[in-house]
């Protein structure tokens, strides 16, 4: 195993203990308890943060994944092994948070074994990745020199790094949210006082240099810079899942319509083209409006809704790789349909999935905003919409209480533009036709956007075929490009790479 | 042989939209019976438990009937344009949703004329002058206003020529209790259109700017673009009668398929600023759980895209020589 991974297991391994701990951090231990007591808020148990199905659902992958990669024979059978303990340690963690035959609600129990289970998980997490670099040194060598390259390429993009410390710093007061701003002063009641007179603010008070008044406070005198620090946490959150969730529909919907062929992609492609045409406003509020409120749900709604631009983009570009060479010759040494998708076709598209992925998180935290706004949101949590939701209906535009206002849709604006530069400097960094371009503004990811509206009229009658209709795309561009496979373009270490690896295992398996 | 091909082309766009429209009422059809309770209790006001009318109410919507009849009458009641009774309004939906239809076209039109005119001229002095001095600054706004939430935007234009500089009035289409006449009707209602519109259009400028700046960048490069160049004509005439009409193409498709998806920017812009329109209708019957009336815009909305996308498709047979080939 390379050295360099092994010390990035590590570093991400301790880092993602303590981002779970800051996650599910006690919100009633704030900075100003003391130091013990928020050192002791660190191994405090408290698991609320994480319904239980969520938990479930991992455990679920984990025993899927584990036992399928057992049953195969897999290289790395430590890691598989490892996988399906890890799996019974999230099974056994979800019924204690709550799940189980009494119902799957969110708990909100507390337990040292809660803590226990909780390191122990992110433990085996750690060591199924080391053990799964010990079984396959080369991907393992692969990765890391890939992300390297990719990051030294990155650095070089002043918009993207501008993104990168913008969200850096939205993401540590999300995370931090504890130690910024007292949670208590959330609650309905807790209006705040002056500390210089002891008299409150009362509603609608202008900015004062006191802490918790510097965005003034809102129409029942509440601090305003309290509800902004912890809002944070649910637009992001919010964000940051309904786009993973997106994605996830999207890629798996467009692979199997850009693969399989047939009247099977035809049923894909009329999916999305029907989810394409659904006004997706009025459609999430008929779901949100039934389904009642909370945070999950809007994740939901807003996964279900979003998807169809992801699987079209995917679809096309599953298209152009399926193309390539090595697909033939995979299909020629008698690759199952499922082998070739899965070993073949994703790593290939891969990168242009997640940097798409990147760009859906910006849509979404738009989405949920506006879900917000419209006082469908999470009556429970503050996200920044709910702020503005608030501000709105209590008339602060006619005052006017510009502190009220102003702080959560700058907020809005800063990430959803962070996300859109880290988007588009990550698709420069991997396709070097547009990094070589003197035009590095960001403006293909914006002809692309306006792409997959135009491509469902060209989609809908050229025999599905994308790039007959695009405009603003030359057609070479979407013709295939047998010198340069996709995403192995910038990770190719002499040799073959990507598509070496993949063939030699073909070789080897054969199936 | 071409008309063949034209012909061919129309029917199968045509049959593709009909198609769509019915997987898109079915699935309205479907919608609203998969959410979970009980869809008689779903189509009553909310407190009205009792059985004897909840019965009533199943007989009325022909929910004690199997699926497949329910569906046929679900499709009867829809090409007859029925949608039972709005019972926020305790009127026929049909009325409710036909008397709200013109505000939003009017904001709709007003909006999207002067988002497409501003963003397409900004675009072109954009893409024209590459990373000089309004490019850039128009570009880095344009990103501002695509990552810029619209309602946001309407609070703020509220805030600045509504309440701290008296510029407009906000609410409705009219001032409450003044009846003008004529002109001054006219007038008043141009002045309550303005700042929904505006805000309305700025979602949408950021869009148009982008697009319309790439677009005429790539023509730049084209040879033609060269040729007319190479043989002496002045610089405006090269920008205004060989690139611009050659850039206008994928502009005006996206305009046109963004004419579907208007029903998200009407619903926000309509209902910050409170104009009656079918965005408010829905913020309204989805506050009260109207579901009748969330059904009826939900088709409506559904069908402008569809028939957007149609007109695109056509449109762009015209302005396209390739497609007719």
């Amino acid at each position: 195993m390379p050295r360099r991974f092994r010390n990035w297991v590590v570093v991400w391994g301790v880092v993602l203990w303590v981002v779970l701990e800051l996650v599910t951090y006690p919100k009633d231990v704030s900075v100003g308890s003391g130091l013990s007591a928020v050192v002791k808020g660190f191994f405090s148990p408290t698991i609320a943060a994480y319904p239980a199905w969520v938990i479930a659902v991992a455990a679920l992958a984990c025993f899927a994944y584990g036992g399928i990669s057992f049953a195969r024979g897999s290289k790395a059978r430590v890691m598989a092994a490892l996988l399906l303990v890890e799996g019974a340690v999230l099974a056994v963690w979800s019924v204690l948070a709550g799940g189980g035959p009494g119902g799957w609600s969110a708990g909100a129990n507390e337990s040292t074994i809660n803590w226990t289970l909780q390191t122990v998980a992110v433990v085996l997490a750690a060591l199924c990745v080391w053990f799964w670099a010990v079984g396959n040194p080369e991907r393992a060598e692969l990765l890391t020199w890939n992300t390297h390259q990719v990051w030294r390429l990155y650095r070089a993009n002043w918009q993207g790094m501008v993104g990168l410390v913008i969200l850096v710093v939205f993401i540590a007061m999300a995370l931090f949210a504890p130690f910024l701003a007292d949670h208590a002063l959330l609650d309905p009641n807790a209006q705040i006082r002056d500390p210089a007179t002891g008299e409150l603010f009362g509603p609608y008070h202008a900015p004062t240099p006191y802490y918790y008044n510097w965005f003034g406070t809102d129409q029942v005198g509440q601090s305003v810079l309290a509800q902004f620090i912890w809002s944070a946490r649910i637009s992001l959150m919010v964000g940051l899942l309904a786009a993973f969730m997106s994605t996830v529909l999207g890629a798996g919907i467009g692979i199997l319509a850009g693969y399989v062929g047939g009247w099977q992609a035809e049923g894909w492609m009329r999916l999305t083209d029907v989810f394409l045409v659904l006004p997706w406003l009025p459609l999430a509020m008929v779901l949100a409006a039934a389904w009642g409120q909370n945070y999950w749900m809007i994740v939901l709604i807003i996964g279900i809704t979003s998807w169809p631009g992801t699987a079209r983009m995917v679809r096309s570009d599953t298209l152009r790789v399926r193309e390539l060479q090595f697909i033939e010759r995979a299909k020629a040494i008698g690759s199952s349909t499922a082998h070739v998708m899965k070993k073949h076709i994703l790593p290939n598209v891969m990168p242009l999935i997640f940097a798409n992925l990147v760009l859906v998180v910006a849509i979404a935290i738009l989405s949920e905003t506006t879900l917000s706004f419209l006082g469908l949101g999470d009556p429970l949590n503050f996200s920044w919409g709910t702020m503005l939701h608030y501000a709105w209906v209590n008339g602060a535009a006619g005052l006017p209480a510009w502190w009220y206002l102003l702080p959560p849709g700058i907020a809005i604006i800063l990430v959803v533009l962070a996300f859109t530069f880290i988007g588009t400097a990550y698709d420069e960094v991997l396709d070097p036709k547009l990094r070589k371009r003197e035009e590095s503004t960001g403006e293909s990811r914006f002809t692309a956007r306006g792409e997959p509206a135009v491509a469902v009229a060209g989609g809908a009658g050229v025999g599905g075929s994308a790039g007959v209709f695009t405009p603003g795309v030359q057609t070479d561009d979407a013709m295939p490009d047998f010198d340069q496979p996709a995403g192995g373009s910038i990770g190719r270490p002499e040799g073959g790479g990507w598509v070496g690896g993949r063939i030699q295992d073909d070789e080897k398996g054969g199936e | 042989m071409r008309t063949v091909n034209k012909r061919r082309y129309f029917i199968r766009k045509l049959l593709n939209a009909v198609l769509t429209i019915v997987l898109v009422a079915s699935f309205n059809f479907a919608l609203f019976r998969i959410l979970p309770g009980d869809p008689a209790r779903l189509l009553l006001p909310k407190g009205k438990t009792d059985p004897a009318v909840i019965e009533r109410q199943r007989k009325t919507f022909n929910l004690d009937k199997p699926m497949w009849q329910q569906f046929v009458f679900y499709w009867r009641d829809t090409i007859r344009g029925e949608f039972g009774m709005s019972f926020a309004e305790k009127r026929p939906v049909t009325e409710v949703v036909a008397e709200r239809i013109w505000p939003t076209v009017l904001l709709v039109g007003v909006g999207t004329v002067f988002a497409t005119i501003l963003g397409m001229i900004m675009g072109v002095f954009a893409g024209w002058r590459r990373n000089g001095t309004f490019d850039v600054a128009s570009t880095n706004l344009g990103m501002i206003l695509y990552a810029m939430p619209t309602f946001w935007f309407g609070l703020l234009m509220i805030m600045l020529f509504a309440t701290k500089l008296r510029w407009f009035p906000t609410g409705r289409m009219a001032e409450p209790g003044v009846e003008l006449q004529g002109f001054a009707a006219f007038q008043s209602m141009l002045k309550h259109l303005f700042l929904p519109a505006f805000t309305f259009a700025i979602a949408y400028v950021g869009e148009y700017h982008l697009i319309m700046r790439s677009s005429i960048t790539g023509v730049m490069k084209e040879d033609y673009a060269l040729t007319a160049r190479a043989k002496g004509l002045s610089e405006n005439a090269v920008l205004w009668r060989h690139v611009v009409p050659n850039a206008l193409l994928p502009t005006v498709t996206v305009v046109m398929m963004n004419l579907g998806f208007v029903m998200s920017g009407a619903i926000l812009s309509e209902s910050v600023f409170n104009w009656p329109g079918l965005g408010l209708l829905s913020y309204e019957s989805m506050q009260k759980r109207d579901y009748p009336v969330m059904q009826a815009v939900f088709l409506v909305a559904s069908i402008a895209v569809i028939i957007a996308n149609l007109i695109a498709d056509i449109t762009y047979y015209y302005l396209d020589p390739r497609v007719q080939a």
